[in-house]
């Protein structure tokens, strides 16, 4: 036995055990690296998003009493009743002329400039919907416009000198005199959510894109989904494995492979210049994310079918079930967690996909929710560029909050995928 | 041993079932298995010994046409079921399985429950649409593969659930539910420990009641212990088949004497 510890301890077998272990740790260490890396990078990216992000879910609001006098707005033409005029008294009255230090100075109409210009129309829209106001004064909630809102949101440093500053000393002075009486304040921005896009940042929101994304991956999955499955189920099952099946094969991994624009030049082409669909609609989109999505979903579909075990195949073919029965009754069932998180993750993908939706034109000014799929839209993608490229200093708050809101549905279908994967997958 | 002579002597009141003619497989270039000759008695269990790659289980295939699903294999010579090929192009093959039922080397139940997995081949090949005929016939499957007793209070759950043993029962309940003429088991105790494989033993002496069993097997005991026939297949050519106790105590082959006492395989 001594002779077998003498062996242990020989020069070459400490220096070949030293450089094994060296060359371990080393390995161990890279891989280490690489997740820090890749977690710093997420980590940077998420909190750069979040810290610009954030704001855009809180929107300044400020408290006004309009006084809806029966000489502007008649009864008999409730519509044209002149609220431009109401909403300037009223500004006139909440800040007046003297009452702060420096705001004497200050236009009625940049008065008015404090409020959204949606504050007319909502004041409008109220009386319309409620005759009875006429003749009384009505206290309205209204967001500020977006150089306030950003005064509120100490995005404008009053240090600044006002030459440089977006807002003068005296609109500054007389915004001020709002917070003093405490009219103003900061709820959650629900306009983000349920409004459309709009041209001010204070108005604008995501459900134009929101709703045009759902279409189109309503449009791609309903279509992707069994054209995709029906696809692998002949090739995977049925197709006799000869040069034609094994051309078809590369193919549809090349066409996996296929970068996304290619697809939407595809689109443009084929859909809207052949067929004459709608530009902008929902439903081409679809079929352009449906094109890219199917070799997905086909590649996702063969593996979860060749990952279902030959014996249960065997099984069910010993009992006499025909090919068809085999394929529905057993190996599909078995195969569908792996083809449902294929499909998932191939719909997150076309959800966070702008570049084919760019050259059908879903990148267009839409103030309005589609209320069909062939209803001109954005989608989220394509509303994240729109913004981005927006020069108003409201909408990049916005844009990082659009990504954040994008990155939420994601974060969901990729939950959704793992909790169907673990929940149905079976073991053997 | 004592039951050996009786069975010697029933074997010559007994017909054919199935007989193989100039069989010959091959997978792609590879020639599996050469000119079989064999007559399969009914009511009997025959066995099919021999080293590994030996073609015993391509043979066994041949029977219900399982080989039909492997590419690149091919079938040639005539088997014939009760005087009728079953190679014939007007016979499907899923109709010739639910008359030779499959057993195989590993337990592979459907993931699905008990009841079902018993049901299956039944409901497929239309036996009965009345709900009360198919438990019947479940319930008699199960009786027959000697799991009625520890499977009736869980028909819902599972066949998965069940132990090594009872899976590869509830395998044979599946593969005879559907009222086979001739049963092929594959190895069916490979997978299970000696009181699981005592078990289906039994059951498989029990079945030749009913059934003509064909079983590959690795052991020699086993093949002793339950076969009635032997065929002793090396390098994909029958060597030998005869009555298993002429097989084992006095082979003619030299190859087959080399194999069962051990010098070979």
């Amino acid at each position: 036995m001594s002779e077998v510890s003498g062996d242990w301890a020989t020069p070459h077998a400490k220096a070949n055990l030293s450089r094994r272990r060296r060359s371990e740790l080393l390995l161990k260490g890279a891989g280490f690296g690489a997740i820090s890396v890749a977690f710093l990078m997420l980590f940077i990216l998420l909190s750069s998003l979040i810290s610009t992000g954030w704001q855009a879910f809180t929107q300044t609001h400020v408290a006004v009493d309009f006084v809806v006098s029966a000489d502007l707005v008649k009864p008999e033409k409730i519509e044209g009743g002149n609220y431009r005029v109401i909403v300037k008294e009223a500004m006139a009255a909440a800040v007046p002329g003297a009452a702060g230090p420096g705001a004497e100075g200050l236009k009625p109409k940049e008065l008015t400039g404090i409020l959204s210009d949606a504050a007319q129309f909502r004041l409008r829209d109220l009386v319309v919907a409620d005759p009875g106001l006429i003749g009384q004064t009505v206290t309205m909630v209204v967001p500020v416009s977006d150089p306030y809102d950003q005064l509120n949101k100490g995005l404008i440093d009053r240090a600044t000198p006002e030459a440089n500053r977006r807002l003068s000393d005296a609109q500054i002075a007389a915004f001020d005199v709002l917070v003093a009486e405490g009219r103003v304040t900061k709820p959650f921005n629900w306009a983000i959510l349920g409004n459309a896009d709009s041209r001010f940042p204070e108005l604008a929101g995501l459900r134009g894109a929101l709703v045009g994304s759902f279409y189109a991956l309503l449009t791609c999955f309903v279509l992707a989904f069994p054209i995709g499955i029906g696809a692998a189920i002949y090739l995977e099952e049925f197709a006799p494995k000869n040069r034609t099946s094994d051309f078809i094969e590369i193919n549809i991994n090349n066409l996996a492979a296929v970068p996304s624009v290619v697809f939407g030049l595809l689109a443009l082409a084929v859909f809207l210049g052949w067929f004459g669909m709608p530009r902008s609609a929902p439903f081409v989109g679809g079929l352009t994310l449906a094109l890219m999505t199917l070799p997905t979903i086909i590649i996702a579909t063969r593996g979860a079918l060749k990952a279902v075990p030959p014996s249960i195949r065997e099984a069910a073919l010993g009992v006499g079930a025909s090919k068809q029965q085999v394929v529905i009754h057993h190996v599909l069932p078995l195969a569908m967690p792996g083809v449902m998180t294929g499909a998932i993750i191939g719909l997150a993908r076309a959800l966070g996909e702008a570049a084919p939706l760019l050259l059908i034109g879903m990148n267009a000014f839409i103030t309005e929710a589609a209320s069909t799929p062939f209803d001109a839209a954005t989608s989220l993608p394509t509303q994240i560029l729109i913004w981005a490229d927006s020069t108003e200093r409201g909408f990049v708050s916005r844009t990082s909050a659009a990504v954040l809101v994008l990155l939420g549905f994601l974060l969901i279908m990729n939950a959704i995928a793992i909790f169907l994967r673990s929940k149905y997958e079976r073991r053997w | 041993m004592n039951d050996m002579s009786r069975t010697e002597s029933a074997l010559d009141t007994q017909t054919n079932k199935i007989t193989a003619r100039g069989v010959q497989v091959h997978y792609g270039a590879n020639h599996a298995l050469r000119d079989v000759n064999v007559d399969i008695l009914d009511k009997t269990v025959t066995a099919f010994i021999g080293p590994s790659g030996c073609g015993k289980s391509t043979f066994l295939r041949c029977l219900n046409r399982m080989n039909d699903t492997i590419t690149g294999c091919r079938v040639s010579g005539e088997i014939k079921m009760d005087g009728r090929d079953i190679y014939d192009a007007r016979i499907d093959p899923v109709q010739l399985r639910a008359k030779v039922g499959m057993v195989f080397q590993k337990p592979n139940p459907f993931p699905k429950s008990i009841y079902e997995n018993v049901a299956y081949g039944p409901k497929i090949h239309g036996l009965t649409t009345n709900k009360a005929e198919m438990d019947e016939i479940v319930e008699k499957s199960l009786r027959r593969a000697a799991l009625w007793n520890e499977a009736k209070d869980r028909l819902d759950s599972p066949g998965t659930g069940l132990s090594g043993g009872q899976q590869q029962r509830l395998c044979i309940a599946r593969a005879i539910a559907t009222s086979p003429e001739v049963l092929l088991m594959d190895e069916p105790c490979s997978a299970l420990d000696p009181i699981a494989t005592a078990q289906i033993e039994e059951l498989i002496d029990e079945l030749r009641s009913q059934f003509s069993v064909v079983i590959v097997t690795h052991s020699m005991q086993q093949a002793a212990r339950v076969s009635q026939k032997t065929a002793f297949f090396h390098l994909g050519n029958l060597v030998e088949y005869d009555a298993t106790a002429t097989i084992f105590s006095n082979p003619k082959d030299p190859r087959t004497e080399s194999y069962i006492t051990g010098r070979i395989g």
